[in-house]
């Protein structure tokens, strides 16, 4: 299991390509052979995004989504690195 | 004689809602597709 922080950089695995579909996107990582539907277009944004901020939570942010309303997303994020889609980097 | 219209059109509009493929209220779902041999 990975410790999840949203304060901490991320950005996509290098395995995983991302297909941008009507209802969100596929995530499809060629590791682990795992499939994920991100059902928002603004977590697509997120998630592309993850490795020009210097933590997830910033990602959120600069997709438009206020802090009040960001746990949903955090959440999203969180479950992403579980399943190694995103992994830790270097600010 | 009458005249029945049938719809044709199979792609959303820009503007119409599109369902997920899978049900739940979470924004991230995960399948692993191990064991999906022989689906092409």
């Amino acid at each position: 299991m990975t410790d999840f922080d949203a304060d901490r950089a991320w950005r996509l695995h290098p395995q995983v390509a991302v297909r941008p579909e009507p209802f969100g996107a596929l995530l499809y990582h060629f590791g682990t052979r795992k499939l994920s539907f991100l059902k928002d277009r603004t977590l697509l944004d997120v998630v592309r995004s993850l490795g020009e901020h210097s933590s997830a939570r910033a990602a959120i942010a600069a997709a438009g989504i206020p802090a009040a309303s960001a746990e949903p997303y955090v959440g999203a994020v969180r479950t992403l690195a579980a399943s190694h889609m995103i992994v830790e980097r270097d600010a | 004689m009458k005249t029945v219209s049938i719809p044709t059109r199979q792609t959303p509009r820009d503007d119409e809602q599109v369902a997920s493929p899978i049900e739940s209220d979470s924004l991230v779902e995960e399948v692993s597709i191990d064991g999906m041999c022989g689906v092409y």
